[in-house]
């Protein structure tokens, strides 16, 4: 299990996120929402150990985080891969890092599941299509068999189609393998059509933290109703009266 | 752009192939023919001592180029090895290597070179030695700056997670996007390298006689500038002819790099 | 902005404290005994055991390393450069005279390059591209790969040797600095042709510019406000690089013109081995170097707090 406890960021004098605490189960999924520069960002980084908190902690089953090789998949597809090596060799990184064993079939399977046709990931990023490059990210994760795969809006670079068909493959894959998932989006819709929980961020702050459902239906705080309202508005979630 | 590359190829043949080509020994003396104007037997002349220049020319292009090429490669280790270890080793070895960084430049480079061969005994190894030890900075800077903006790249970032060693990320993520820039860097370092070879030869702390380096030639055909003012052209010209090319080969690549960096 | 220069000149203490360091290694490790080289440059006659000795032991060159460095840098602090070990006269007169010679010979190379380089730079840029450019540009690269000192031989051959206009060698009157001098110009001016051409053409490019012009801003003007502050910042920027090239041209130019001043100053001491005067030229060029850039990095975090915001 995921806790994060009174944790507060600083960069340099500027609080970026101020005593945020959350927790996340194996096979459960929260989504943080919330404007640009509200902290989801620096939360992921800081849940990573990319960036040094100024205080609190953060454990996965009480270790420290980093054990758990959390893994990551990013806004730009394309740019998480090196340029100039193939897929195979990228995805294939933690597993040499980590000195983890193959399962036989792990990679086929996964590869089958994801609808990832084995010889593109002999190709290097700018030959695949984005969409492609996402699925090779979350092949990244997976085949590491992370507890805590992080998401940074996972679907903000893809288009319309292309967001729905992977938002239901995290979504289905998460169940069959268990992961805790963290996910970053702006997209209401998402996060309250796949996550179990919300947290959202308003200035490095937690403004509220329900149930999907609840969040939905009821919201707690105005600034929620706020971006509850606005996304029915738009049409990214349905009224549910 | 392909006559520049042409140039270049002709000048490294040149260098290669020099002694297959040159018509004479480039240290047998002939004091009978001393001084001579250019001849049919001496295309180019002969030196002080009856050595026939155009040979000399030749076998310097082998000094010239082989040790600017090897100076300047050896600067490329150098200084590719302390900008990767001041990205990749932290904020402390960061700050410490950059100040070392600092302190050589605080030496102006043909000055220091100047001190450090003269003190070592003039020679071929102190001039190696003292020219790759004063020419690496500019590489270590050039690549802890590509390294700092690589840090953010999403692979880089993912090799990290993953639990990547920092030798095997340098090797993987960071040596490959280094390489464009650093070859640009590199054709300055070894026009400024030739030019340095030079300078230490013509102030007597390079490439010792009887060896025909262009530095030291430029020295000997010095004084007898007044009797025989071509004998002091020829090694300057092979000098400016190389510096010249090379430049140029730099800054068509430079060209080229930043045309492909703009179409991404 | 009192904490960044702080650390600019925590900086400069630094690389000065490493500066000290690297050059008394330099000189403790250089090989050969240099009690031997100075004594024998000194008596210049057959040496015995007894005499050596003595010379290391009034040159203090029989202490480890640290105890040694520590003797050496206490007087430096006081800028006393010591004795010369050859001729056992006080350094620093003999530094300073050999500067009234080198400074001037730089200020008017560096004045000579920007009266060259300026206008020519203008000039190819009324056109980029065009045939006065393009000529510029090939120009500015030949000059680039000119070595100082063939050039400066050329020129003698030329106007000494050949049409005898002017002195070559010595530097007895204000005719003997001309050859230097341009000699040293002619180099600077080629790098800084480059330098302030590709500054101007930047300059050009600022994208607000177009929207200035529309308001009806003379050409002049445009110039004066807008165009000449941009295109000096990569001058000023390059100006340690530029006092490098000064430096390492007046070494080579002042050889080739038998003229007295640092360059000479120094090789003659390398020969001689005499520590105490390359030491001193080490230093002296070395803080030279440290001062101008910090006071440049100063300067510009001055003017645009925003440089060196990210790593300081």
């Amino acid at each position: 299990m995921l806790k994060v406890n009174n944790l507060v960021v600083k960069r340099g004098p500027r609080v970026t996120l101020d005593d945020i605490n959350l927790s996340l189960q194996a096979g459960e999924t929260l989504a943080v929402v919330g404007e640009s520069g509200a902290g989801k960002s620096t939360l992921i980084a800081t849940i990573l150990g990319l960036l040094k908190p100024a205080s609190g902690e953060i454990t996965w089953n009480g270790q420290p985080v980093c054990e758990a090789h959390p893994a990551l998949v990013m806004q730009e597809p394309r740019a998480a891969f090196n340029p100039v090596l193939s897929l195979r060799r990228s995805v294939m990184e933690p597993i040499v890092a980590q000195g983890t064993v193959l399962g036989i079939g792990c990679l086929e399977r996964l590869c089958a599941r994801l609808e990832l046709p084995s010889e593109m990931l002999d190709r290097r990023p700018n030959q695949v299509s984005i969409g492609q490059a996402q699925r090779a990210g979350i092949l990244r994760a997976l085949i590491a068999a992370a507890p805590l795969v992080l998401f940074d809006e996972p679907l903000s670079a893809l288009d319309a189609v292309t967001q729905k068909h992977t938002a239901q493959l995290i979504s289905d894959l998460q169940s069959e393998e268990g992961f805790a998932a963290l996910i970053v989006t702006h997209d209401i819709g998402y996060a309250v059509a796949h996550a179990d929980q919300i947290m959202v961020l308003k200035d490095g702050r937690v403004e509220e933290t329900t149930d999907a459902q609840t969040f939905a239906l009821n919201p707690v705080s105005p600034y929620c109703r706020a971006l509850r309202d606005a996304a029915i508005s738009l049409g990214a979630l349905e009224a549910v009266t | 752009m392909r006559s520049v590359l042409i140039l270049v190829v002709c000048l490294i043949a040149l260098a290669v192939l020099g002694p297959l080509l040159a018509p004479y020994d480039p240290t047998a003396i002939d004091i009978p023919n001393r001084l001579s104007a250019p001849n049919a037997t001496f295309p180019l002349g002969t030196d002080a001592l009856g050595r026939d220049i155009l040979s000399r020319l030749l076998y310097g292009a082998r000094w010239s180029l082989g040790l600017a090429f090897l100076i300047s490669l050896l600067s490329l280790t150098i200084g590719t090895a302390v900008g990767l270890l001041a990205t990749l080793g932290g904020k402390i070895a960061d700050w410490s290597l950059m100040r070392a960084t600092d302190t050589f430049l605080a030496f102006p480079e043909l000055v220091a070179a100047v001190v450090i061969a003269g003190l070592m005994g003039a020679g071929t190894w102190s001039l190696i030695f003292a020219l790759s030890v004063t020419g690496w900075m500019r590489y270590a800077r050039v690549v802890r700056g590509i390294g700092l903006s690589l840090q953010s790249r999403g692979y880089v970032v993912q090799a990290r997670l993953a639990g990547l060693p920092g030798w095997s990320i340098a090797r993987w993520h960071y040596l490959p996007s280094l390489i464009p820039s650093l070859t640009v860097v590199w054709t300055g370092m070894f026009s400024r390298a030739i030019l340095g070879i030079s300078a230490l030869g013509f102030l007597g702390f390079g490439v010792q006689p009887p060896n025909p380096e262009w530095g030291a030639m430029l020295l000997d055909a010095r004084v007898h500038m007044r009797s025989t003012p071509l004998q002091m052209t020829w090694p300057g010209v092979a000098v400016v002819i190389c510096v010249l090319a090379i430049n140029l080969a730099g800054d068509a690549l430079r060209d080229a790099l930043a045309k492909e960096g703009s179409h991404e | 902005m009192i904490k960044a220069i702080g650390g600019l000149l925590l900086r400069a203490v630094v690389v000065l404290s490493g500066t000290a360091i690297l050059t008394f290694a330099l000189l403790w490790h250089a090989p050969g005994d240099p009690a031997q080289a100075i004594a024998m440059a000194r008596f210049d006659a057959l040496l015995t055991e007894d005499v050596i000795d003595q010379v290391r032991e009034e040159v203090g060159l029989n202490a480890n390393f640290w105890q040694a460095f520590w003797a050496w840098l206490g007087p430096l602090l006081r800028f006393d450069f010591g004795y010369s070990a050859v001729t056992g006269r006080p350094v620093w007169p003999d530094l300073w005279a050999a500067m009234t010679y080198t400074v001037p010979l730089a200020l008017a190379g560096l004045a000579i390059g920007l009266a060259v380089s300026l206008p020519l730079a203008v000039l190819a840029t009324k056109r980029p591209g065009g045939l006065l450019d393009r000529a510029a540009v090939g120009v500015a690269s030949l000059g680039a790969a000119i070595p100082a000192y063939w050039l400066g031989l050329l020129l003698i051959l030329l106007f000494a040797v050949q049409l005898r206009w002017l002195p070559a060698m010595g530097a007895r009157t204000t005719a003997h600095a001309i050859l230097p001098a341009v000699t040293l110009g002619l180099g600077v001016a080629a790098s800084l042709t480059r330098i302030i051409r590709s500054g101007i053409l930047e300059a050009r490019g600022q994208p607000f510019l177009p929207a200035i012009q529309r308001r009806g801003v003379t050409e002049r003007a445009l110039a004066r406000d807008h165009i000449a502050p941009h295109a000096a910042i990569p001058v000023v920027t390059l100006f340690g690089l530029e006092l490098a090239f000064l430096l390492e041209g007046a070494v080579l130019v002042e050889v080739i013109f038998g003229r007295p001043g640092l360059g000479t100053f120094l090789v003659q001491a390398i020969v001689a081995r005499d520590f105490p005067h390359v030491q001193a030229v080490v230093v002296v060029t070395a803080l030279a170097f440290v001062v101008v850039n910090l006071l440049i990095d100063i300067i510009y975090r001055v003017i645009d707090p925003r440089i060196g915001a990210e790593n300081a």
